[in-house]
């Protein structure tokens, strides 16, 4: 062999442009099911019981002073918080599993990365797409005729609050919840039971640090009235803060991770 | 010919090992390759390495003239099958099947339906529930489908009977004749494939001992068995590799012999048998590394 030839295997040209970032997304739906159908009929399921239970006992109150207060009650619902933690779960999911295996089909770090976080938006869009259509639905039906609440709940805006302030509530939670699993997962991928100590140590270090920090400068009315002045849609805005922190932090450490299989 | 893949002084170190050590060689164009040695001896290591899953801590890796990792237009041409590959949680073969052409440009999928049913893969079961032969037969037919100019296999056939792995060698063997490419193949069953490899490269604690057209390194060793004093008197003054006594007879590999030793083995009413690839390499990767060393 020869340097002159060797140079010509090196001038081949690629077969394509080579990246990789629309089929990880594609890679991402393969399975539309669990992707698209399986959250949804889960979520069905908790709706009816829920739907059960506000039957059950709006017919077991009868003066109206108590309905009104029942409805009250039920709007600190957490009956869809289901959903944002699968959210999670497939954030972390999408790193544990899809990472090891896109890596076997030779995508490169950056394509993953890419089309996995293209996913997450798409995901956060179209979910947050429909629990604005429910949260609709239960406004217009007066809480599906019985004062129910699960998709208005007051930390999504309370039943005043306008399309579009719902969507972009539900979709920024989405993304939120995507991106901070797929950032622990990306820490256990790289350092393994290590990482996960150190990051759940450091974060519960950070929280603990803060709620000190609050209670001796007596700044919780401080913190209280914020969240009041700010209300659901500001607070999930500066939400987007963390969400692009993981984003960027999780590629950083994807760089250098190689995938383990073990 | 030309080269694929170029390594100077590549090293890998983990906190507690040298999983490859100061590796140099050159891989050729449409040729297959053997990549041998022991459990732990770097093989899946130098693997990852080539395919940029792995980060060098010294030396150059040239695949297609570039560095592999995080390049798309490099890894794009390279098909990587290990055995122990993850899937998906809810992936059926369906999907892993569906899913391979988006990302390999040359894939086959004629092919790989011909594949599907030579390997009897239930195309709509949980992989989670496949057996240990079956897992390994959906990466044999990713590897072989993607016609991926650069093909690693490695360890590709763990609990794949006898007739799977027929089938491998020969629809390896079948395509790679009518579409050439470079193959990269890493297993313990040296025997079985020694006939399919054109080139062999052994390593062992993390450096490359062996570095041969295989034709050459199947000739290189003869075995000479005969009385004691017989085979003695023959061997004195040669390097040998291998011996074996049971009381007066007695068996010695030695390196090549030329036409003339042979007829003066014969004459002596010695037997000579050649050595077969495996045991070659069984005998090459059990010396100790420093004898190994004054050796060569």
């Amino acid at each position: 062999m020869t340097a002159v030839q060797t140079s010509t295997a090196a001038a081949r040209p690629a077969a394509g442009s080579g990246s990789r970032v629309i089929p990880v997304v594609r890679l991402h739906f393969v399975n539309r099911f669990s992707m698209l159908v399986l959250p949804w009929i889960i979520l069905g399921f908790i709706f009816l019981v829920n739907l059960a239970i506000w039957w059950i006992v709006m017919s077991a109150v009868s003066p109206d002073a108590d309905r009104a207060d029942v409805q009250e009650g039920l709007q600190w619902s957490g009956a869809s918080f289901y959903i944002f933690v699968y959210m999670m779960v497939l954030g972390v999911q999408a790193i544990a599993l899809t990472f090891p295996f896109a890596l076997g089909f030779s995508a490169t770090r950056r394509d993953f990365w890419l089309g996995t976080s293209l996913t997450f938006v798409l995901l956060s869009a179209i979910y947050a797409a429909g629990m604005t259509v429910l949260a609709l639905i239960e406004v217009a039906t007066g809480g599906w005729g019985l004062g129910g609440r699960m998709f208005t709940a007051l930390y999504f805006g309370g039943d005043a609050t306008p399309w579009f302030a719902r969507f972009f509530l539900f979709f920024a939670t989405f993304l939120f919840f995507f991106f901070v699993g797929a950032l622990a997962a990306v820490i256990y991928q790289r350092w393994r039971v290590n990482g996960m100590l150190i990051f759940f140590g450091a974060l519960t270090v950070a929280l603990v640090g803060g709620v000190a920090l609050i209670t001796f400068s007596e700044s919780w009315p401080a913190v209280g009235a914020w969240f009041v002045e700010t209300g659901a849609s500001g607070v999930v805005a500066w939400s987007l803060v963390p969400t692009g922190l993981a984003a960027l932090v999780g590629y950083a450490i994807l760089r250098r991770t190689t995938p383990k299989n073990t | 010919m030309s080269a694929v893949v170029e390594v100077r002084g590549l090293s890998k170190n983990y906190r507690t090992v040298t999983a490859v050590d100061e590796v140099s060689f050159t891989v050729e164009e449409n040729t297959i390759y053997g990549l041998l040695g022991r459990n732990g001896a770097g093989k899946t290591t130098l693997m990852q390495l080539l395919t940029g899953q792995e980060f060098a801590s010294s030396g150059e890796i040239r695949v297609f003239g570039e560095s592999p990792v995080e390049n798309a237009g490099v890894l794009e041409r390279t098909s990587f099958i290990k055995e122990s590959q993850k899937y998906p949680d809810d992936f059926q073969p369906k999907h892993v099947f569906a899913s391979a052409p988006w990302f390999f440009p040359d894939w086959d999928a004629g092919f790989a339906e011909r594949l599907i049913a030579d390997f009897r893969v239930p195309l709509k079961r949980r992989i989670k529930k496949l057996s240990r032969g079956q897992l390994s037969s959906i990466g044999v037919i990713v590897g072989l489908a993607s016609r991926a100019p650069l093909t690693f296999f490695d360890e590709p056939y763990l609990g794949l009977d006898a007739v799977a792995r027929q089938i491998f060698y020969d629809r390896l063997l079948e395509d790679y004749a009518e579409h050439p490419r470079t193959v990269i193949l890493s297993t313990h069953l040296i025997d079985e494939v020694s006939n399919l490899l054109e080139h062999v490269l052994v390593i062992d604690e993390g450096r490359i001992i062996v570095d041969q057209a295989a034709e050459e390194l199947r000739g290189s060793a003869t075995t000479i068995v005969g009385t004691r004093a017989g085979v003695d008197s023959f061997v004195a003054g040669r390097e040998v590799l291998h011996r074996d006594q049971i009381g007066g007879l007695a068996s010695v590999t030695v390196g090549r012999l030329d036409p003339l030793e042979r007829q003066e083995a014969a004459e002596l009413g010695l037997e000579l048998s050649p050595v077969s690839l495996q045991q070659l390499i069984v005998q090459k990767t059990n010396v100790p590394a420093k004898e190994f060393e004054v050796k060569s």
